[in-house]
């Protein structure tokens, strides 16, 4: 059977648990961690189809971003969809090209087009 | 020796570029001392040194030769920190020196050109820091009080420029060194300290500006975090809602369900609200300052657009229609058209009943990007479609079919298309729609 695990790191306990719910029903093993530290940890074991990363942390505003750069740098091959409640450039310009990550999805998230766009990654 | 004060990386290209400007100025006066002799020689006939003169004006061209070849040919016009110390000092040394003896040979203090001491001392000062310049001027005034003591004394021989003034010359050689010395005090002095001013006033700015970056920044820190503290824990209370209307929390009844659903529609409007309110913050804030522009797919950003809003069109089984060439591509900033489109969208649909088609279209036409956004809605009454930019104005008709709304959602729209330097405008027919035209000129 094709592999259709998502791993979500996110610290927003109430996101992990809808996001996991919800992209569940569309189908997927969801694998959740609340912090960048856990996540990076479980990449290996868990081998995701697709990585769904949070950016602002409480640690840094930014954690988001520079856990996406260490996990391509060790797994290029797992394409990582940053997910924020910034949707604006103006706040913060997350398009910047040294952040090369798949996708950028905005919360609230339309779960069905997120299961969508993960299955063309698949 | 020390240049003035610290170098900031700005001020190091200027004094490059001063370095270049002393190499000019120089040639020029060697071009001039040239001159000058021949003019003292053939037109004037004074009785001078000239083999020694003339020597002194080719070292003159040998030592701006030597600046001038390390300069532009070795160093390209820019000189490391260490390198502009050096050069500076050798310059300034070599311009005393030279012009020094061209003055002794000439005259002395009976040469109206002793004068260019002060210009050497305004350069010195302009270059050097303050303990420097006092330095120069201390072994400058030394030099030439000694000198003038050892002619008025006889040890060394007086070279005149012209020998009817020999007399006033010895008469008044102790008032023209105490003229030429104050003059040179005054020029440093005046010089360091309007120096000093500038260099203080700049501290100033620099100190202003950094006050107002550091406002910028606490600005758009503010707007970012708002946005994430509001829109996070409404992306959460969305996902619960769905997760009771998917069934994933167990079976509910007609009720519950429906209740659920209401929640979530006033969830969505809740965050309409939020993301007009930080628009309309930025864009008021932002009013002053350009927005940076780049190349932008109008196909990507429309279907973008309409994508936020598939679920909310498919409860109402509203169809959205969009014509835009594929390559179509404009100048622009990707916030504003995002503003701009998902607020038209986002109106026409609240306003549109069911089983309606929204169109939204772009196109290149008569040197201008046109934008439309058409919806088959109930249409704005005439006597009201002139308020409806306004800030925080909401129909009787708009607020009977959503209750939620600020009011700011068109006038954010017309003031983000005026940002662009576009124009938007209206047409509308009671009951049967409401067609937004913006359009923006082409870059």
């Amino acid at each position: 059977m094709k592999n259709n695990r998502i791993l979500i790191i996110d610290d927003d306990l109430d996101i992990l648990e809808t996001a996991g719910a919800l992209l569940e029903y569309e189908g997927f093993e969801i694998h959740s961690a609340d912090t960048v530290e856990k996540g990076i940890e479980m990449i290996e074991e868990v081998l995701p189809v697709v990585i769904i990363l949070d950016v602002m942390f409480p640690e840094k505003k930014t954690l988001g971003f520079e856990a996406a750069v260490a996990i391509k740098k060790k797994y290029p091959e797992i394409p990582i969809f940053i997910i924020t409640a910034i949707n604006r450039e103006y706040a913060f310009d997350f398009t910047q090209n040294d952040i090369k990550v798949e996708e950028f999805i905005d919360k609230p998230v339309d779960y069905g087009r997120l299961a969508k766009l993960i299955k063309k990654y698949m | 020796m020390e240049i003035s004060s610290k170098i900031e990386s700005s001020e190091y290209t200027d004094l490059n570029r001063v370095i270049g400007w002393f190499i000019i100025l120089r040639w020029i006066a060697c071009a001039g001392v040239f001159f000058a002799l021949l003019a003292a020689y053939y037109l004037f006939h004074y009785k001078l040194h000239y083999r020694v003169l003339f020597l002194f004006n080719g070292l003159l061209f040998l030592v701006n030769l030597v600046f001038t070849i390390h300069y532009s040919l070795f160093r390209r016009g820019n000189l490391s920190r260490k390198e502009m110390s050096v050069s500076f000092n050798l310059q300034v040394f070599f311009d005393y020196v030279l012009l020094f003896f061209l003055i002794f040979f000439t005259g002395f203090l009976e040469n109206p050109f002793v004068y260019f001491f002060v210009f050497h001392i305004i350069m010195t000062a302009f270059i050097f820091s303050s303990r420097v310049v006092f330095l120069y001027v201390v072994v400058l005034i030394s030099v030439l009080v000694s000198a003038a003591a050892a002619e008025y004394f006889g040890f060394i021989p007086h070279f005149p420029l012209t020998v009817s003034g020999i007399y006033s010359y010895t008469n008044l050689i102790f008032i023209r060194t105490a003229g030429l010395c104050s003059t040179l005090i005054i020029s440093a002095y005046l010089i360091s300290s309007i120096k000093k001013r500038i260099e203080e006033r700049g501290k100033k700015v620099e100190v202003e500006l950094d006050h107002y970056k550091s406002l910028d920044k606490i600005k758009s820190d503010f707007i970012l975090q708002v946005t994430h503290e509001l829109r996070g824990p409404i992306a959460a209370l969305k996902g619960f809602h769905e997760m009771v209307l998917k069934g994933i929390t167990g079976e509910t009844t007609k009720k519950t369900w429906d209740t659920i659903r209401k929640a979530n529609r006033r969830t969505k409007n809740l965050l309409t609200i939020i993301d007009e309110m930080i628009d309309y913050a930025y864009i008021k804030s932002e009013e002053e300052i350009k927005f940076n522009r780049t190349r932008i797919s109008i196909k990507d950003t429309i279907d973008y657009n309409l994508g936020l809003f598939l679920d909310t069109a498919a409860e109402k089984n509203i169809r959205f229609v969009s014509n835009c060439p594929k390559n179509l591509a404009v100048l622009s900033n990707r916030d504003l058209l995002n503003i701009i489109l998902s607020n038209l969208i986002s109106n026409a649909l609240k306003y549109s009943p069911d089983d309606t088609t929204i169109t939204v279209n772009a196109e290149k036409s008569n040197g201008e990007f046109h934008l439309m956004v058409k919806d088959e809605g109930m249409g704005i009454e005439p006597s009201k479609i002139h308020k409806i930019f306004d800030e925080f104005y909401r129909s009787s008709e708009a607020r009977a079919i959503e209750r939620d709304g600020t009011g700011l959602g068109l006038a954010i729209v017309k003031k983000t298309v005026e940002s662009l330097n576009g124009k938007i405008t209206v047409y509308s027919e009671k009951g049967r729609g409401t067609t937004f035209h913006i359009y923006f000129p082409e870059e």
